[in-house]
């Protein structure tokens, strides 16, 4: 490794020819409830550099960038601009100091001119009257130094997302309500996630300009290629830590990933191995694997039939052409990076999303555009565990046993639609037996009232019943404790054994290796590539999800 | 603006040929003389020819002579020297029907001019009904306390002074009631819609054990707001012109207006660019309720009294106004002088059921539809105008 692990005193030694830095983040901590997301984390920015800060899911890059621009308050920890510290958690005080953000959250209003957006903060008028002149005249000379040709009268709504973000840019570089203090610092955050590849390649070019013109560009991002094309150094953090900054001439792709997933680096290989990882560090890959257990002996039935076949199934703007086949009890692994439409991927095959064009068939039933009831009715059933249990699972107003047989109501009712209340307790009774979901009574307790864990189980319950053959399966496992994560990997393979076939979204690499026999990558909406065997393990699945050049070949 | 030319072309010329009789008497001077002449074109005196040979009615006088055609005269009373004419007219497009619908617009379209403000802000406003209602009622006892012979400039200021003073309270209410409180809008107005209309009731009844208040100065009635000017009384429009005029200007041109569509377009947004969202609420809700009131004094000018059930249920018909004209319930768009198109367009609906003869009765349900569909047909053109930008 080249560069120089400084820990938390600054970057003194990655400091080529020792500038001052502008701005420095000391000894930041940051915690969401009981999530850390950044400890004691130390970066300084010199003048004029674009300085990436990467890492994985979660690892704290995004709200390093959001403290730094006075969005999040730390709990420790000083940012200070040129000797002056920063107040912290004030949006106010970063912009007035020059410290600017991009950022998604902040969206402007589509509704009003680019304009009228740009100058928002403090409208020019003549007396009462908006001077529209001047406005134009102030937002021409903000857009139109990185692309001459938007029309700033023109509502922000209509325009690309590419130019959308441009005017976020072009507001960034406002100066302040009193004409001075022009932007010094700014923040992008995932700056390019929601553009297209040339938009985004503009977008680069545009950074570089800002840099050369002296600016700080803070990028947060996690996209190797955009890396390599356009910054100067890169600060990589790691599960809220700071892990190193590297001079980006200096370092090549996998020292970065490995700098990425760290010294946990570990090659699990398929979940039947259950070796432990090769340098005795994967202490938890190895938990994960200890937690998995070796239960699932059953090999998938890659002789029968696929349950479930998809054959260019595209959605636009969100999936490209995705096919696959899914055999009885295979559990397939969707690994990814955040945006890469493993969860749009879901909803278009549980007939959510209502643009999408391909072929999708269950056992032999083609669902595509049919919508969600003949998804789950189809031949052999469907059931989807979403993401957000709190916003697309549970209802948090009716019962324990509503929740659990809300698909099936229909069709265990009686005459005009009532309720068989003896028949239903029993089988929510068998339900929550054997999901062990602990709640002190099935009908009056609320989900609310439920630990996150037995939530999970509870939506899980819902899903995997007796007519339900394939299951999609998105990150079951976020938020809950280790425990209760035991019993839903030994669940989710009780139930592959049992012929059930999953399709598994997780985020957490080292559950994503163990419970899968096979990992297909998704980026960008497409499948970048699938891994088998040993094959399988996080430095692979990394290097295809921020592989950019997988895009390109899809997209031709 | 589209909808209603063509609602206007189909009404004219359906009563075109639908015409209605219209009379109109024709007063002589002292100095005139009427001869009546028989087809062949030779003159006969009064009484010396039967009704049925006239062809020609001559009015001479010391200017000269004109004609009137017999087809269109009903008959000439020599005693009190009138020629009473009657002639057909299109039932629709006919200056004092027009006028009617705009004159009948002008109440509501005042009022929603304020409801656009309030519905580009993202909110609601339940009680605008209530507070015309109140503002009328209070007015109206403020006015007939004035002697009957009260200067103009006496009762006009104070009859607006009243009326709008009454809805300002009421919007200043509703404003920072929602926005001090933190209760949706939707809340705030229904109650406030419930109990201004309690008040509007409960007032004369206690005071003057009455439903109903009038007796007000001729100078507040016929003197001004139901001034007839050219055959028709148009007061009440030229105001609902200037309203529009303003909330046209004050949305589009000022940047309180500008502020408004920011926080419909953004809150979190219009927050962090600064902008006093509370104050900018209570202003456009205490705006509204200003309009209320000066729509109220309209109406006690243009009828002469007060009833305690007035503007009853005339917040769906203002919202329908509004939401016609182009604005948007989730925030962030609408004109004011879409709002008032929209109200003319709800009278214009109205009117033709009464050029077509239909039953009053169904009424509501062409209304309900035609809401419907008006929405629908806007929110489309926005969507493929979105795909096209």
């Amino acid at each position: 490794m080249r560069s120089a692990r400084t820990g938390r005193n600054g970057s003194v030694k990655d400091n080529p020819d020792h500038r001052e830095p502008v701005l420095v983040a000391r000894g930041i901590s940051k915690a969401f409830g009981i999530t850390q997301a950044l400890s004691d984390v130390s970066v300084s920015f010199l003048p004029g550099e674009v300085h990436a800060l990467m890492g994985e899911n979660g690892a704290g890059k995004s709200t390093l960038g959001k403290v730094i621009a006075g969005l999040h308050k730390q709990d420790s920890g000083s940012v200070t601009l040129e000797g002056r510290e920063l107040l912290p958690g004030s949006l106010d005080d970063a912009f007035a100091a020059g410290v600017r953000i991009v950022h998604q959250e902040l969206a402007q209003c589509p509704n009003l001119s680019v304009a009228e957006n740009l100058c928002l903060h403090d409208i020019p008028k003549k007396g009462f009257i908006v001077d529209f002149d001047e406005m134009r005249r102030r937002a021409e000379e903000l857009v139109h130094q990185l692309d001459p040709s938007i029309d700033v009268t023109q509502p922000l709504g209509r325009l690309s997302p590419g130019r959308r973000q441009i005017c976020q840019i072009a507001a960034s570089l406002d100066k302040d309500a009193h004409g001075q203090n022009a932007a010094r610092v700014i923040v992008f955050d995932e700056p390019t996630s929601s553009l297209s590849l040339t938009e985004a390649s503009r977008l680069m070019e545009i950074t570089r300009d800002l840099a050369s013109q002296g600016l700080t560009i803070i990028y947060v991002s996690h996209r190797m290629s955009e890396i390599f094309t356009c910054c100067d150094r890169v600060s990589v953090l790691r599960d809220g830590q700071y892990v190193a900054t590297n001079i980006v001439s200096e370092i090549d792709e996998p020292t970065l990933v490995e700098q990425m997933i760290g010294r946990r680096i570990s090659t699990p290989g398929a979940k039947h191995t259950a070796s432990s990882s090769d340098n005795g560090e994967g202490i938890e890959a190895e938990a994960i694997e200890s937690l998995v257990g070796t239960s699932n002996s059953q090999e998938p039935h890659y002789d029968q039939p696929p349950r479930l076949i998809l054959r260019d199934v595209c959605s636009p703007g969100k999936l490209n052409s995705i096919s696959l086949k899914l055999y009885p009890g295979e559990i397939l692994g969707v690994g990814g990076l955040v945006g890469a439409g493993r969860s749009e991927l879901f909803d278009a095959i549980f007939g959510i999303d209502h643009r999408v064009t391909g072929s999708i068939v269950v056992d032999g039933d083609e669902i595509c555009g049919k919508g969600t009831k003949a998804a789950i009715e189809a031949g052999v059933g469907l059931g989807y565990v979403p993401e957000d249990r709190r916003n697309q699972g549970l209802f948090f107003n009716l019962g324990i046993d509503e929740n659990i047989l809300a698909p099936i109501m229909p069709d265990i009712c009686g005459l005009f639609g009532t309720r068989k209340l003896d028949d239903e307790l029993a089988r929510v009774q068998s339900r929550v037996d054997r999901f062990q979901i602990k709640t002190a009574s099935l009908r009056e307790t609320r989900p609310s009232e439920l630990s996150g864990g037995n939530q999970q189980k509870l939506l899980i319950a819902r899903w995997m019943s007796d007519r339900t053959k394939v299951l999609l399966l998105d990150e079951p496992t976020r938020g809950i404790d280790v425990g209760t994560k035991a019993e839903i990997y030994k669940l989710i393979n009780e139930a592959a054994d049992q012929g059930l076939a999953i399709l598994l979204v997780s985020s957490e690499m080292p559950e994503l290796l163990a419970l899968s026999d096979r990992i297909l990558v998704m980026g960008e909406g497409v499948i970048k590539g699938e891994l088998r065997g040993s094959e399988m393990n996080q430095t692979n699945i990394l290097t295809l999800a921020t592989d950019e050049s997988a895009v390109a070949r899809a997209a031709h | 603006m589209l909808v209603i030319i063509m609602m206007m072309a189909v009404l004219s010329v359906y009563g075109a040929f639908n015409k209605v009789p219209e009379a109109k008497k024709i007063e002589l001077g002292t100095d005139a003389r009427v001869v009546l002449l028989d087809a062949n074109g030779s003159e006969h005196e009064i009484g010396t020819i039967a009704k049925r040979n006239i062809a020609t009615y001559r009015v001479i006088d010391t200017d000269g002579s004109k004609d009137y055609d017999a087809a269109s005269v009903d008959r000439y009373d020599s005693t009190t020297r009138v020629i009473f004419q009657s002639r057909l007219k299109n039932k629709f497009f006919n200056s004092s029907n027009l006028f009617l619908i705009l004159k009948d617009s002008s109440f509501f379209a005042i009022m929603a001019v304020g409801m656009t403000g309030v519905i580009i802000l993202a909110g609601i406003d339940l009680s605008v009904g209530s507070i015309y209602g109140l503002s009328a009622i209070v007015g109206a006892m403020a006015i007939s306390a004035l002697p009957q012979d009260a200067s103009i400039f006496i009762a006009l200021p104070v009859g607006l002074a009243v009326c709008i003073a009454v809805g300002t309270m009421c919007g200043l209410a509703n404003g920072s009631m929602s926005v001090g409180l933190r209760v949706h809008p939707f809340v705030i107005t229904l109650g406030m819609m419930a109990a201004l209309r309690g008040l509007t009731v409960v007032l004369p009844q206690e005071i003057y054990s009455t439903q109903s208040i009038g007796g007000f100065p001729t100078s507040f009635t016929s003197g001004f707001f139901k001034a007839k000017i050219a055959g028709v009384y148009p007061v009440p429009v030229i105001i609902m012109a200037l309203v529009a005029a303003a909330g046209w200007f004050v949305l589009s041109r000022t940047v309180f207006g500008r502020r408004i569509f920011a926080i419909g377009g953004n809150e979190t947004a219009a927050q962090y660019a600064g902008i006093p969202v509370g104050k900018v609420k209570i202003l456009v809700y205490t705006i509204t309720g200003a309009l209320c009131g000066l729509s109220a004094c309209i109406y006690l000018g243009y009828l002469g009294a007060a009833e305690t059930n007035a503007g009853n249920a005339y917040e769906l018909q203002v919202i329908a106004a509004t939401v016609i004209g182009g604005a948007s319930l989730m925030g962030g768009r609408g004109t004011a002088v879409g709002a008032v198109l929209g109200a003319i367009i709800i009278q214009l609906i109205n009117n033709a059921m009464v050029i077509f003869s239909v039953d009053q009765s169904y009424n509501q349900i062409v209304m309900g539809a035609a809401i419907v569909i008006a929405v629908v047909i806007d929110q489309t053109k926005q969507r493929v105008q979105a795909r096209r930008g």
